[in-house]
């Protein structure tokens, strides 16, 4: 009977606090910019391309960055995992897209806007991203509000619904998967909020509902890096690759990217091995002595797709099997791995401006708020790191 | 007449217990019956050709290696889980939150950092010895409650940075002294880590065996209640188990931060269910009492041939877990069996 | 003198076995006064959306603590029943996909529950096992990939679920809902639920009371796995993909709100409905942090505030019960009244 009590008594106090809060709710609009020609003008006499990274690279540039995209063959999943046409849906997501319901620029200026930016995880990179986002939102006086629901699904899709219920001028997001991000973007462009998706690549059909996205070219990047590293290793021998956390679009790029390239560029290199250890250095460490052990000789390059743990269990292990003439690639760019560039551990690494990839969404949204056109895909600057330069990309920005 | 029947009756009593070759083998060699099997294993892949290099030293020393930071983490969980608490899930974060402060101290030079960070893995220790010896907290939720209030203060303190090594260090001899926690090697073949395990495995393994405090231990994991009635200070026991797992933690806490060369949250994540496995598999029983620090090194040990040989037949990652996952029950199910068939507590 | 003290301590030991409404209460309050745009319909529904998941998930592990045991395993199925319903639905349809996902569920609870009680083998090790097994079997199948549907029934399928029949009440979460107060009524009320609670209190007198222990022990872990299944299906329909790490962190996640909710892993006491509300108050606490705007650090640091005040609450009143055990306080005082 006293449980009974307990339990209707409880049900009762929820219901009055529903009851209450029924009553009560109300939700809060975000300020409304100051419009008007002024803000406008203002706004676009904004010069970003000023602002410097930690790095002392130019945080923004537009000029120069680009990619060519070849035409869409019909079925590229008919073709084989070698052939680079292949993994065109995966690649140029969104350059073939049909935009739905996306809402009109205002065209009142950037300045004052409210933007709220959803990213994947808390990590070293994230902190340098959101540093890179506030850099630009400061110089167009946009209040940016950064939200991390660390790696956690159900968090951002938490995340997503209560900005929804905020209604900020502009939603940046970070998808934490390919696959749930179309039903995210679905979600954001039913309530009619503007969207811009960056740094990971979503599933094709996501783009739909989004203005635009930004962020690298991962697969662009990973095959000009193949390319230098089939010219370092002579067009020939045999190659393994430490692959990113599966289910992720650098899992794809970064290993199936330069296995196409390296195909049609130099046929002559054969693919020994890949695997998956996550971001463990001891595990990767154990993971490539094994590989010299099996496969001797005949291995003679690496390609990691985390130039931080996974290049310094691959450095250790080669340091300890007395195998350095093995030549080793990444994608980076972290102090860990422009250090052991200056060491000689490795070889090159992609440039991948964390801080820029953050710039680049929240100057994209600016460029939106000032009525500019924006382009579907918006890439950010690539380029290989190799000891000759590595030291103008230092201080590290992670 | 009467005599006949009684003595035929005896003969089929159904509570005699029926000791097999398999039972009595499983308990007298344990795990190493276990180890055995899968190097003849990797012996048999490799005269087939199906794998090479397998019988090699350098192959053998990889094991080694791969394995070193596991044990070192097992052997101080053994006496954890030897005192009947299960195990200590907070190892993973006290080997991240020692790692980054021993990094943040390097700023004070070599020495100096090592001191504070033992001290601070001391605290941890104790703070475990005083809620789980003293209080009796449920050891499994308590340190869970631990990782979530370590990880909380690493983050707010460190502001979700990693920090450097080479950076905070006050001199570069400094500095390297931190990065060579790891990577020194004696003779150059012999790692710094693995000296260390060794003598861990002989003193540890002489505590547990021929000390009055691994008695006590022995006995508290076995009956808590009648050891503590017998006079035993089963608090002090438990908690200096619980001291005991932490240094060690703080141990493979430096040797892991030394490996990345960054001080990181996420540094020795997962080693808290290996430990386990390796435990487990090793022979010693969770509910206390029964197993050997040589056990959890023989556990350690297949773990690592395990993973050699899936790695040398070009297995994929996933499938080494479903695998490893499957030997895991197997070995102990069979542990178990071969308990209860000779009669024995198989808890 | 007597009585008055007895009063008091049963006023305590209500207070105490009913805490977590209390802390619910509190924490409620705490968050409807001061955090922003916290009490509105939109902002609860989604604090509702965010916990039918773990809800539903969390009846069956409840059951498992109550039964004295340990089932590790409950975030894997949750992912691998989210990817079977995903995956075959092109094949069998929905109605098809999704029992098929919730029996998978079902049969890996009966075989961890068959190795606990036929093998013998601890429930920790069984779970543990399970866990990596499963782990490598969800990533075998998917090739690595996480599992979506893009198609408009999918999307009719996923509006359906999410959106508000009444206030604060999507379909979701009042299966969510329903299902806790049946089995929170199942155990309480019936004989047959009652029998959950000796099994795990003292299973030997259990089993000389004539209830099969064995029997009870492997449906309780059909029915965890059974509920994790249930509710990883439902949410990949929901947002109509599932990400190889969905179920990861509802294992810790509902570890803690089925031991602040009052249920000890010792079994024998707690219930299915206090669970719950466990849940509902660590998400609105979640929730409120979000929206106060701070970071992920002060979730956790509370999280595990919360956890280690409540172990070491229980702790210390065990503790003050062993020192007193086989004590007779009331004899001693009279002792020392006649020595005076």
């Amino acid at each position: 009977m006293k449980k009974f009590t307990t339990l209707c008594l409880s049900l009762l106090m929820m219901v009055a606090i529903t009851g209450f809060a029924f009553a009560a709710g109300q939700q809060e609009e975000g300020e409304m910019a100051a419009s008007g020609n002024d803000n406008l003008a203002a706004s676009l006499a904004v010069d970003s391309t000023v602002l410097k990274a930690a790095d002392g690279q130019q945080l923004i540039k537009l000029e120069g960055v680009g990619r060519t995209v070849p035409p869409r063959p019909a079925d590229p999943s008919a073709l084989p995992e070698t052939d680079p046409l292949h993994w065109w849906d995966m690649e140029f997501a969104g350059e073939i897209t049909n935009k739905t319901n996306i809402p009109e620029s205002p065209a009142d200026g950037a300045i004052g806007k409210n933007v709220t930016m959803i990213v994947h995880g808390d990590h070293p990179w994230t902190t340098a991203c959101t540093n890179g986002a506030q850099k630009v939102a400061d110089a167009y006086s946009m209040n940016l509000k950064i939200q991390s629901p660390n790696w956690d699904l159900a968090v951002q899709n938490q995340m997503i619904d209560q900005a929804i219920n905020e209604r900020p001028d502009m939603i940046l997001l970070i998808p934490l998967d390919a696959k749930t991000a179309l039903q995210q973007a679905r979600k954001i462009n039913k309530a009619g909020i503007p969207l811009i998706l960056f740094n990971t690549l979503p599933e094709a059909k996501a783009m739909d509902y989004a203005i635009s996205w930004t962020g690298p070219d991962d697969f662009g990047q990973s095959r000009k890096l193949a390319k230098a590293w089939a010219d370092e290793l002579g067009m020939k021998g045999g190659v393994a690759f430490v692959q990113h956390n599966p289910g992720t679009s650098p899992y794809f790029a970064r290993c199936f990217g330069p296995i196409s390239t390296l195909a049609e560029y130099a046929p002559d290199i054969e693919v020994l091995d890949m695997q998956s250890p996550g971001f463990d250095a001891a595990k990767t460490l154990q993971l490539v002595s094994d590989w010299i052990t099996r496969f001797g000789d005949d291995l003679t390059g690496i390609y990691v797709a985390d130039d931080s743990s996974h290049a310094l269990g691959v450095a250790e292990a080669l340091a300890k099997a007395g195998r350095e003439d093995i030549i080793v690639v990444g994608a980076g760019n972290s102090k860990v791995g422009m250090d052991l560039i200056k060491d000689g551990g490795i070889f090159a690494i992609t440039y991948q401006t964390a801080e820029g990839d953050g710039a680049l969404a929240v100057q994209t949204s600016a460029d939106w708020f000032n009525g500019l056109d924006v382009p579907a895909i918006r890439n950010i600057p690539q380029h290989i790191i190799t000891p000759a330069d590595v030291d103008s990309f230092y201080p590290p920005q992670w | 007449m009467s005599d006949d029947k009684t003595i035929k009756e005896e003969k089929s009593d159904v509570r005699a217990i029926k000791v097999t070759t398999l039972g009595k083998m499983m308990n007298s060699f344990g795990i190493y019956a276990i180890a055995v099997f899968f190097l003849v294993l990797g012996i048999v892949l490799q005269s087939l050709g199906i794998i090479n290099n397998f019988l090699t030293t350098t192959n053998m020393m990889n094991i080694l290696d791969a394995v070193t930071l596991l044990g070192i983490v097992a052997v101080g969980m053994a006496f954890v889980t030897y005192s009947g608490h299960y195990a200590d899930m907070s190892v993973p974060t006290t080997m991240a939150f020692t790692g980054i402060i021993c990094v943040q101290m390097l700023q004070f030079g070599f020495i100096p950092a090592l001191i504070i960070t033992f001290l601070f893995g001391l605290l941890i220790g104790l703070i475990n010895a005083v809620a789980i010896g003293k209080f009796k907290a449920n050891p499994i939720i308590w340190t869970l409650a631990l990782v979530f209030v370590t990880k909380g203060i690493i983050r707010i303190v460190w502001d979700n940075k990693q920090i450097y090594p080479d950076f905070i260090a006050n001199s570069e001899r400094t500095s390297d002294l931190f990065d060579n926690i790891f990577r020194y090697r004696f003779f150059g073949k012999i790692s710094l880590p693995l000296v260390m395990l060794i003598i861990l495995i002989i003193a540890l393994d002489f505590v547990m065996k021929k000390t009055k405090y691994g008695a006590q231990l022995k006995m508290t994991g076995a009956a808590q209640k009648a050891a503590s009635f017998s006079g035993i200070n089963t608090e002090f026991v438990i908690g200096m188990a619980f001291v005991i797992c932490a240094l060690t933690a703080t141990l493979g806490g430096l040797t892991v931060t030394s490996l990345s060369r960054v001080g990181y949250i996420n540094n020795g994540v997962g080693y808290d269910f290996k430990a386990v496995t390796a435990i487990v598999i090793g022979g010693m029983t969770l509910a206390g009492g029964r197993g050997s620090i040589m056990g959890v090194v023989g556990g350690v040990l297949v773990m690592g041939l395990i993973d050699n040989i899936l790695t040398l037949l070009g297995v994929g990652t996933f499938s080494q877990d479903m695998i490893r996952g499957t030997i895991f029950i197997i070995v102990v199910g069979l542990n178990a069996k071969s308990l209860r068939s000779l009669g024995r507590d198989d808890a | 003198m007597l009585k008055k003290n007895n009063n008091n301590q049963k006023m305590l030991k209500l207070i105490d076995k009913n805490r977590i409404y209390f802390i619910f209460l509190f924490v409620f309050l705490f968050m409807s006064l001061f955090a922003p745009r916290f009490l509105n319909v939109f902002n609860l529904t989604t604090v509702t959306k965010t916990m039918a998941m773990n809800a539903t998930v969390a009846i069956g592990f409840t059951m498992i603590f109550i039964i004295g045991q340990l089932d590790l395993s409950i975030g894997t199925i949750i992912t691998f029943s989210a990817v079977i319903g995903l995956s075959m639905k092109e094949y069998i349809g929905f109605g098809g996909s999704v029992p098929l996902a919730i029996v998978a569920g079902g049969l890996i609870g009966l075989i961890n529950g068959l190795l606990v009680t036929k093998a013998k083998i601890s429930s920790f090790i069984v779970t543990l096992g399970m866990m990596t097994v499963l782990t490598g079997v969800i990533y075998t199948m998917t090739g690595g990939n996480s599992v979506s549907l893009s198609s408009d029934d999918a999307f009719a399928v996923s509006d359906f679920l999410g959106d508000m029949i009444f206030p604060f009440i999507t379909p979701r979460v009042l299966i969510a809902i329903i299902m806790v107060i049946a089995f929170s009524l199942f155990l309480n009320r019936t004989r047959t639920g009652r029998n959950f609670y000796m099994v795990g209190g003292n299973k030997q007198t259990a089993w000389l009371a004539g209830i099969n222990t064995d029997k009870y022990t492997i449906i309780t872990f059909v029915i965890s796995g059974t509920m994790a299944g249930v509710g990883g299906v439902l949410y990949a329909m929901e947002s109509a993909a599932a990400p190889l790490n969905l179920g990861t962190s509802s294992l810790m996640y509902i570890i803690s709100a089925t031991i602040i909710g009052g249920t000890a892993m010792s079994g024998g006491k707690g219930g299915v409905f206090k669970t719950f509300v466990a849940i509902l108050m660590l998400e609105v606490l979640y929730n409120g942090i979000i929206l106060f705007g701070l970071g992920n650090e002060v979730k956790i640091f509370i999280a595990g505030f919360i956890l280690a005040a409540v172990v070491m609450n229980e702790a210390i009143v065990a503790y003050k019960h062993e020192k007193i055990f086989g004590q007779r306080p009331e004899l001693i005082k009279e002792l020392k009244q006649v020595q005076n």
